[in-house]
């Protein structure tokens, strides 16, 4: 059986697709992680106290989200509500990661697709004008003011260290506050000329290739309000195709809902929800979301409700939806950044306690869960519940779909390798996450 | 224009994203292969190879050998691919027999016993340590370093005063909250290990109110020396700024959190290190 294999670049870690053609075809579609480090078996037996420091180590895109979300699930066993201050500080290092982390998928890791380069920074050896010349140097200004945002609101710049059971280490004094505001009112506007440049090239994409992508109905996975979305984590919600929400759920009741499965071919498993194909990111939020709640970010909803309907479910518009999210997070960070976060009042003690614990924060990708059992102090057992996961039997129906579209009992077409690449950067999958 | 390769092995990503917020080598040095920004498959003949992550599979080792045979120098930048770093907290016997679950797999790369660094199986060049190293470091690397000024080390970078007449006698553990800002973090209780870890990182951790756990290795004056010099190193800085029995002190360095990056001080000397069994310390020379 001829089997097609396709490294994948332009996505965080180290992961491959494989499809299997017989007789023109399509057999299978795998979507495979090709990493593993043991996190769920390694931090069993360190004190639970320890896990906010070592769990960013999980991944250095999405090292914020983790750090947040073993300070909460601490704080779940422990039986402690962190003060109003604390956790606007904790909104704000949240926010600091999806600009960051949505200005990477979109201008880095995505934009060459459109554009038909292999990388942003090869823009030397091309010749792309000069709105394209430019193009590095803004995109990596608009990453810095996420960057600059973690490192305000988490201390360190890549592997947060602020948040604490019980709250933060500390404010942010009005310096760092005034000098950030600064740095987000410059990058706003680049952001959005950069994700107006973005849509249309989009379009230019669309045209060329004549769809969007995989819109097989699906379910969609999030943990944010339906405005002003916070990152934090609430509960998690699952709406239909059809837009109806039919569960809403704490973190500890997830096993009610979702259903793992390992696979002997992936480092990474896949979830279901009730049996059904689950998708979660940038596209689940945006279609929960109600509204935005900050002007320029609305505007952009609106633009593209207008465009795409909703609920939308075509594949590359999760890209574009990242593009409003992004926008939301610079003016949302701009809005948090004007009350004052240099208080006294950061943090409440506690005890350290026994039993079962689950944090949840929506990460970039989706709801993650950190669920610990400790005992005597100590981590007896662990799950990460990873959003890259809930996502992979969507990618591989998506490329499933894709492979349909490009191999005939005559020939495989070539594009199929671009299509490869751009079903599985829609989902912004994370390796070094899935995996652990 | 001199051309560099990033080569990432079993890791996080967050060397290649620290990487990515030094954006000034945009236009002075060709980046030429990086998967997380690039698609090139395969590495070209490069001036410069950074290589992050530890090798924890033969896919790593396969990929590391090949690339090493394509550049004039080879850096290994941060903890993992220095001394393994967080993925060698599964090289304990408690955890060991669980990675066998793991052998139920086809078609995915086969897990070496354990995580080695880069120096294990190829020859180094130049040591970049840091859990990420800050971008600034990364541009230091890339370029004439003659003008970065690091200093020997953490403490001198942090900023906080050391008082004599704060004399906690026991640790704070975990109970941190709010930290008194301005104020050694030792005089406030806790164990901060920036006295005796490498400085050029400017702090960033203790600065924000969180004890330096060691991430950027020893310094110059520990690297070639034995774990256990090290450990006196830090039992008197903690003599003489606080009264905290040294047996605490410590059981608190060989807690996980800390062994997590302190593992490498010993691995940094001599042949007691995973996977260097039998080689000469690293040089300093070679260390930014």
């Amino acid at each position: 059986m001829p089997t097609l294999t396709f490294p994948l670049s332009r996505i965080e870690g180290h992961a491959q697709v494989v499809i299997e053609v017989q007789g023109g075809k399509v057999v299978s579609a795998r979507f495979q992680a090709m990493e593993f480090r043991g996190f769920r078996y390694f931090v069993q037996g360190i004190p639970a106290e320890q896990m906010p420091v070592i769990v960013p180590r999980i991944c250095g895109v999405c090292s914020t989200a983790h750090h947040v979300a073993a300070v909460k699930a601490l704080e779940d066993v422990f039986e402690v509500t962190p003060p109003p201050l604390a956790l606007k500080i904790r909104e704000l290092l949240l926010l600091g990661q999806i600009v960051q982390n949505q200005a990477t998928s979109l201008f880095i890791f995505t934009m060459p697709d459109r554009l038909g380069l292999a990388s942003i920074f090869a823009l030397a050896d091309e010749d792309v004008g000069e709105e394209g010349a430019l193009l590095a140097t803004r995109v990596l200004r608009v990453r810095k003011a996420g960057t600059d945002l973690i490192t305000t609101a988490g201390g360190q710049f890549i592997h947060p260290v602020k948040a604490v059971v019980g709250g933060v280490t500390g404010g942010v004094s009005s310096e760092q506050a005034a000098a950030m505001r600064d740095e987000i009112e410059a990058a706003l506007p680049i952001a959005c000329e950069l994700f107006d440049y973005y849509w249309e090239q989009s379009l230019a994409l669309r045209e060329r290739i004549g769809t969007w992508g995989d819109d097989a109905p699906a379910c969609y996975i999030a943990a944010v309000a339906d405005t002003r979305p916070n990152y934090t984590g609430g509960d998690i919600r699952v709406m239909d195709a059809g837009g109806v929400v039919r569960d809403v759920f704490p973190a500890r009741d997830f096993r009610g809902f979702l259903d793992h499965e390992e696979t002997d071919y992936s480092y990474a498993g896949r979830t279901s929800y009730r049996g059904e194909v689950l998708r979660a990111n940038s596209l689940a939020r945006i279609n929960m979301a109600q509204r935005m709640g900050t002007p320029r970010a609305d505007e952009y909803l609106m633009r593209f409700r207008e465009a795409f309907g909703w609920p939308a479910h075509a594949l590359l518009l999760y890209d574009l939806a990242r593009g409003v999210e992004l926008v939301y997070a610079l003016e949302r960070a701009l809005e948090i950044l004007e009350d004052p976060l240099d208080g006294e009042d950061t943090d409440v003690g506690y005890t350290p306690r026994d039993g079962e614990a689950y944090g949840l924060v929506e990460a970039p990708r989706g709801p993650l869960i950190h669920h610990y059992v400790i005992e005597g102090g100590l981590i007896a057992d662990v799950e990460f519940i990873i959003p890259t996961v809930h996502n992979v039997r969507a990618i591989e129906r998506a490329l499933r779909v894709a492979a349909e579209r490009y191999v005939t009992a005559e020939r495989v077409d070539m594009e199929l390798e671009r299509a490869v690449g751009r079903v599985v950067r829609a989902f912004d999958p994370c390796i070094a996450c899935a995996t652990h | 224009m001199n051309k560099f390769a990033v080569l990432q092995l079993s890791g996080c990503a967050g060397c290649e994203v620290s990487l990515l917020n030094a954006d000034a080598w945009v236009d002075r040095y060709k980046l030429v292969y990086m998967p997380l920004v690039i698609s090139a498959y395969d590495v070209p003949q490069v001036d410069t190879l950074l290589v992050s992550g530890g090798v924890r599979n033969d896919e790593d080792l396969y990929n590391l050998r090949r690339a090493v045979r394509r550049t004039k120098h080879v850096v290994a930048v941060g903890t993992c691919a220095i001394s393994g770093g967080v993925a060698s907290l599964g090289d304990r016997d408690a955890v060991r027999q669980l990675f066998l679950a793991e052998e139920g797999r086809r078609h995915v790369p086969r897990l070496l016993p354990r995580c080695h660094p880069v120096d294990a199986f190829v020859e180094v060049d130049r040591y970049l340590p840091g859990c990420p190293p800050t971008p600034e470091l990364f541009m230091a690397v890339l370029f004439d370093s003659s003008d970065f000024k690091p200093s020997r080390i953490v403490c001198q970078e942090c900023g906080r005063e050391k008082l004599k007449d704060m004399r906690p006698d026991h640790l704070l553990g975990f109970q941190q909250g709010r930290v008194l800002p301005g104020i050694c973090l030792i005089n406030q209780g806790y164990l901060c290990i920036g006295s005796s870890t490498r400085g050029g990182c400017r702090a960033p951790c203790p600065r924000a109110g969180h004890p330096c756990v060691g991430c950027r290795g020893p310094s110059d004056a520990l690297i070639e020396k034995d774990s256990a010099a090290w450990m006196e190193s830090i039992g008197r800085v903690f003599a003489t700024l606080t009264d905290v029995p040294v047996e605490e002190v410590e059981a608190g360095l060989r807690s996980p959190q800390l062994a997590l990056f302190l593992f490498q001080f010993s691995d940094y000397a001599d042949g007691s290190g995973i996977g260097r069994e039998g080689r000469p310390p690293r040089p300093k020379e070679k260390m930014l």
